[in-house]
């Protein structure tokens, strides 16, 4: 099952101001500015023309009426959050896509998935004022396929045999996955429709978009093997772990030790997730059990067990009223997946940095005409057990 | 704050080798000053900051007191020398960010920056290292002095970048002059200077009541054990036991009165030069020639091993009848 | 000390050595203004010991006479009293006597302040211009000067000499340079001096911040004096000193590039806005990145995706582009901040590598230049 919600950040807007309900709504960078750019529009500006990524004067021109209003990212996250909440409220394997899109795989859910899609879509209406399309289909590529055919406020079924009717006949540019450029490509040698992509020719495929030309076929076929996994993308969000010390500790040295065995086990898990972390907090529990937490935002985002290490010890450091400690953690915090993670580059220290670009080059090509993670860097190639961490962890630390 | 006279009177090893480092202009970039409180230490760090800044050095090492640079290192206007100590009970973190700020920039008046930083065994592990970035990487021109009296708690690394000078404790003749001059009547600043070779904690207990009694209570003990044997006990029960109240009394009490059993040894072997208990000689002489040597030096032990059972938690009651009863057998 | 001193003239001071004057100062006498009076006039000083700010009042200035100088002399007034007092006070004229033990009366029209002073011997000594060593730019260049290089310093204290502008001074030419590792921003200028010998210095960030807010936008010349421990700058009535950073300015000269690989030119204003759009999106996500990709036929795609919130891919046309093809990804907000320094309609960036630091600089002008440092996916 997907879910996407409708105009996410204009129904927000419109859900904190029901004055605005029914009136045409833009969201948009520099609202002030004519030259701001339309980031989300709500249906009522759509029927008048206005698209995102459109400039507010163009916007204006098109719907004088139009209402436009700066972005609020922190209410757009409060509402995401309570949106998630109520999926979640019907199974664990809910998998956040971004703000304002998941999937939820309802196999093991004793009810029949129309009705189970109705009542969400109503609950999200009633409690959140948030309007929502919902896809249902048997994989992650049909559902979403399914959730895109009806907006707003649609619930569509995508069954395997419906694929000939419902999907080949549309152009490929509205598959999902592919771009303007892979669509331009494509035509090129004649696959124009999703159909001809279901039947186009393995080898002409991969040629010209590598791998990812076969996987494309694959779901043009409606076949998809993702699972839905609620780990994927923001699960993570924090990689914690704790140990309780043998004894109330007061040696510093012995408190150093524990937590270079900590850094060492989240670098590891950080690394299993190929994620990074950007800050890292250390939480101290003394023996009268008042606990206190303090983190630190680090320069680059990182999964080095060093780094981590040197990082936990400066906080430790500042936190540590050189009490007997009983609990001792360490969380990476604001964790992302490596390929959405960046590292600044130094003027002083480069040099270093590009006598490796020819190698990054290579693997991107590589990438490129394979599908991502078909090389590794040795790091990520871990088999070790995690043998610490619960997600008890997690929650006890940020509550 | 002292001059360097009457510094280099209390410490003149001290005073010396600064002397010495000025004169050969081979001044460290950072010093440690150990020792007892109350020896000098801090009043040593603002003479050095005086003849490093003084405009009118007098023989190349003593600072002239009167020039513009003097003058504001004593009043605290100097901007280019920095004091910090514990505020409460450690350097706070704000202390030592601010010095480290000041470490990255120049002087204000010259490249001259002098810190001094009193208490550096109450720093954080944190501040510590980032002091010793500093002292690992001196500028030019900048010298910093760090002030302690516990040096065991300094970090061995901060140590071993730092001349370190040793300050003596002051010897007990020179605290009683120093008291005497304050107008302290010369039989308690001796017994004072006993008790402590903290300048400033000698006057204070000088000018203490109790110390004063407590003085009496030993000296009347002593009259009863004389003159009345028999009614020593009672006044052990009456007297001494409800006066020193609790263990560290009771141990100054005791040391009073081992100070007036050393009086008697130091009679007999002829130094009567050393004798605290100053205004009660003349009936110190007499008894001192009447006891032989090997009675009061059994005394003392006595009151060495009463001394010695008060940390066992003996009952003080029990331990003072115990004591007066050996005594009296003389 | 004794004088009659126009009331507006003395506001107009105060506010001025006012903005050097911190009230968390550990030197207890910078919590006041020094006050010298001499035959020529009054000057009062204010100081945090980082900065310090001179005003000279003179006597007389276009034949008006705006101090009387009864008795030549000087004090130090508590800061805050003082410039309170001075607004307050009823009369245009204003009399400021010192009595024994630096009892300070101030007088006006009725009204009669009695101020405890302090020695104006405490007060820090400030180094003294000396003529041959001046050297001079007009006002508003030195503004530029200012806002095209302090953006750029450090803000973390980690290398505290990288908190300053590096400013070299060599055969007439002044250099500044700032850099906090990720970007780097210079500009020369050409300076009239009768000094040979080369000066080096780095100055704070922050001291060049305030000297700013001082300067006005005219082009009289202010006179620059370095001396060993202080920079000093003077405009016609106001002294502005400030300390130096303590330590050598590392050498960048031989990290920017200076062959590329990849040149475009692109208009200035259209490109600012373009990575503007992109990072309205990358500054809410957790890193404010932005992806520059230049194709052969003149296009540069600026793209910039946060996965959280979503993505935006702008075309725009480049005037020019010259050599290899070239993906770059870098920070919104250094390109944006290095984009509103160069100033001029027409910006060249030249690449020689994704990894490597790229230049901005401006057609044909030599005398501005700023540096980016990429970033890299891991």
């Amino acid at each position: 099952m997907h879910i996407d919600m409708n105009s996410f950040y204009a129904s927000v807007e419109a859900a904190f101001d029901p004055s605005l309900k029914g009136l045409p709504l833009a969201i948009a960078g520099n609202p002030e500015e004519r030259k701001g750019i339309v980031v989300t529009c709500s249906y009522e500006a759509r029927a008048f023309g206005v698209k995102t990524t459109m400039p507010v004067w163009e916007a204006k021109k098109l719907c004088p009426n139009l209402i436009v209003k700066k972005p609020r990212f922190d209410r757009y996250r409060k509402a995401s959050k309570a949106m998630f909440a109520i999926l979640c409220s019907y199974t664990p394997i809910v998998e956040p896509v971004s703000i304002d899109e998941g999937y939820m795989d309802v196999t093991d859910v004793a009810r029949h998935p129309l009705d189970l899609a109705k009542e969400i879509q109503q609950r999200l209406l009633d409690e959140l004022e948030l309007p929502s399309s919902i896809g249902i289909a048997p994989n992650k590529f049909l559902a979403k396929t399914a959730s895109d055919m009806k907006k707003p406020l649609g619930i569509t079924v995508l069954r395997k045999r419906d694929i000939k009717e419902k999907l080949w006949p549309l152009d490929v540019e509205e598959m999902h996955g592919v771009g303007a450029k892979t669509a331009e490509k494509l035509k090129k040698i004649g696959i124009r429709t999703i159909g001809d992509l279901a039947r186009g020719n393995d080898v002409q495929l991969e040629k010209i978009i590598g791998i990812n030309g076969l996987r494309l076929k694959e779901k043009a076929n409606g076949i998809d093997h993702r699972p839905v996994d609620p780990s994927s993308v923001y699960d993570f969000k924090s990689v914690g772990n704790q140990m309780t010390l043998p004894e109330d500790e007061t040696n510093e040295e012995e408190l150093k030790n524990a937590l270079k065995s900590l850094a060492k086990s989240v670098s590891l898990r950080l690394k299993k997730k190929e994620a990074v972390a950007t800050k890292v907090a250390v939480m101290l529990r003394y023996k009268d059990r008042t606990t206190v937490t303090k983190s630190m935002k680090l320069e680059n985002p990182t999964d080095d067990e060093r780094t981590i290490f040197q990082h936990a010890l400066i906080v430790f450091q500042k936190l540590w009223k050189n009490e007997p400690v009983r609990l001792l953690g360490i969380t990476g915090q604001d964790v992302m997946h490596k390929k959405n993670a960046f590292k600044q580059l130094d003027l002083f220290t480069f040099e270093e940095e590009a006598k490796n670009e020819p190698l990054h080059q290579a693997i991107e090509k590589l990438s490129e005409k394979y599908g991502e993670g078909i090389i590794k860097k040795g790091l990520s190639m871990h088999k070790e057990i995690d043998s610490f961490g619960s997600s008890f962890g997690k929650d006890f630390f940020f509550k | 704050m002292k001059t360097w006279e009457e510094l280099e009177k209390l410490q003149p090893k001290v005073l010396k080798i600064i002397q010495n480092s000025f004169k050969k202009n081979r001044l460290a970039h950072a010093y440690l000053f150990q020792g007892k409180k109350g020896t000098g230490k801090k009043d040593a760090a603002f003479l050095t900051a005086k003849s490093y800044f003084c405009e009118h050095l007098e023989k190349n090492y003593k600072p002239c007191g009167q020039c513009s640079n003097c003058k504001r290192v004593e009043s605290g206007n100097h901007p280019d020398l920095h004091f910090i100590e514990p505020d409460g009970l450690s350097i706070k973190k704000e202390q030592i960010e601010a010095l480290q700020k000041e470490f990255a920039k120049t002087g204000v008046e010259s490249n001259r920056k002098l810190y001094i930083i009193s208490g550096c065994d109450q720093m954080t592990v944190n501040a510590a290292n980032s002091l010793l970035k500093f002292l690992e990487e001196p500028t030019e021109g900048t010298m910093a002095i760090l002030i302690t009296n516990q040096v065991h708690r300094v970090l061995p690394t901060i140590l071993s970048r730092c001349q370190i000078l040793t300050f003596q404790p002051i010897p007990p003749k020179m605290i009683q002059q120093e008291l005497e001059k304050k107008g302290t009547p010369s039989h308690i600043a001796a017994l004072v200077s006993q008790v402590t070779n903290n300048i400033e904690e000698a006057f204070s207990l000088s000018r203490d009541d109790w110390f004063a009694e407590a003085r009496t209570k030993v000296i009347k003990l002593y009259e009863v054990l004389d003159s009345r044997p028999d009614h020593a006990l009672l006044f052990i029960h009456n007297h001494w036991v409800p006066f020193f109240a609790d263990k560290e009394q009771m141990e100054m009490g005791l040391d009073f009165l081992l100070f007036l059993y050393k009086d008697l040894l130091s009679i007999q072997i002829g130094n009567e030069d050393d004798v605290v208990y100053l205004d009660i000689l003349p009936m110190l002489k007499q008894q001192g020639l009447k006891l032989g040597q090997r009675t009061v030096l059994h005394q003392i032990v006595s009151i060495l091993n009463a001394k010695k059972r008060l940390n066992f938690n003996v009952n003080p009651q029990l331990l003072m009848e115990d004591l007066v009863l050996t005594l009296q057998e003389g | 000390m004794q004088v009659i001193v126009q009331k507006n003239k003395l506001v107009e001071s105060v506010q001025d050595v006012m903005k050097a004057v911190s009230s968390r100062t550990t030197i207890p006498i910078l919590t006041g203004i020094k006050i010298v009076a001499t035959e020529e006039g009054i000057s009062l000083t204010g100081s945090d010991s980082d900065i310090s700010i001179e005003s000279f009042i003179p006597a007389e200035e276009n034949g008006t006479i705006q101090a009387e100088i009864i008795e030549p002399g000087s004090i130090v007034l508590q800061a805050r009293f003082f410039s309170d007092i001075v607004r307050k006070l009823p009369q245009d004229k204003v009399e400021m006597k010192v009595e024994n033990h630096f009892l300070t009366i101030i007088r006006s029209g009725s009204a009669e302040f009695n101020l405890h002073g302090l020695d104006a011997e405490e007060y820090p000594r400030l180094p003294e211009i000396e003529e041959q060593n001046v050297f001079k730019i007009p006002s508003d260049l030195l503004k530029t000067l200012i806002r095209q290089t302090v953006f750029a310093v450090s803000v973390s204290e980690t290398r505290p000499i990288l908190t300053g502008v590096n400013w070299r001074l060599e055969n007439g030419e002044l250099t500044c340079i700032a850099t906090d590792s990720h970007r780097l921003a210079l500009r020369k200028a050409k300076v009239e001096t009768n000094i040979s010998e080369a000066h080096n210095v780095v100055i704070p960030g922050k001291s060049l911040n305030e000297l700013n807010k001082i300067l006005d936008e005219n082009d009289d010349l202010v006179e620059i004096v370095i001396t060993e421990n202080q920079v000093l700058f003077k405009t016609k009535n106001i002294l502005f000193f400030s300390r130096l950073l303590d330590g050598n300015y590392p050498d960048t000269s031989r990290l920017i590039p200076m062959e590329s690989k990849t040149d475009i030119v692109l208009d200035a204003k259209d490109f600012l806005q373009a990575i503007d759009r992109a990072s309205l999106l990358a500054r809410e996500g957790r890193n404010n990145v932005v992806k520059l990709t230049t194709f052969p036929n003149g296009k540069v795609e600026i793209l910039s995706n946060s996965p959280e919130i979503g993505k935006v891919v702008e075309e725009i046309h480049a005037k020019n582009v010259q050599g290899e093809d070239l993906k770059i990804s870098f920070s919104a907000k250094y390109m944006i901040d290095a984009l509103k320094a160069v100033e001029g309609s027409e910006i060249r960036i030249s690449f020689t590598g994704a990894m490597r630091p790229f230049l901005i600089r401006v057609p044909e002008d030599e005398t501005v230049l700023q540096l980016i440092l990429p970033v890299r996916t891991y």
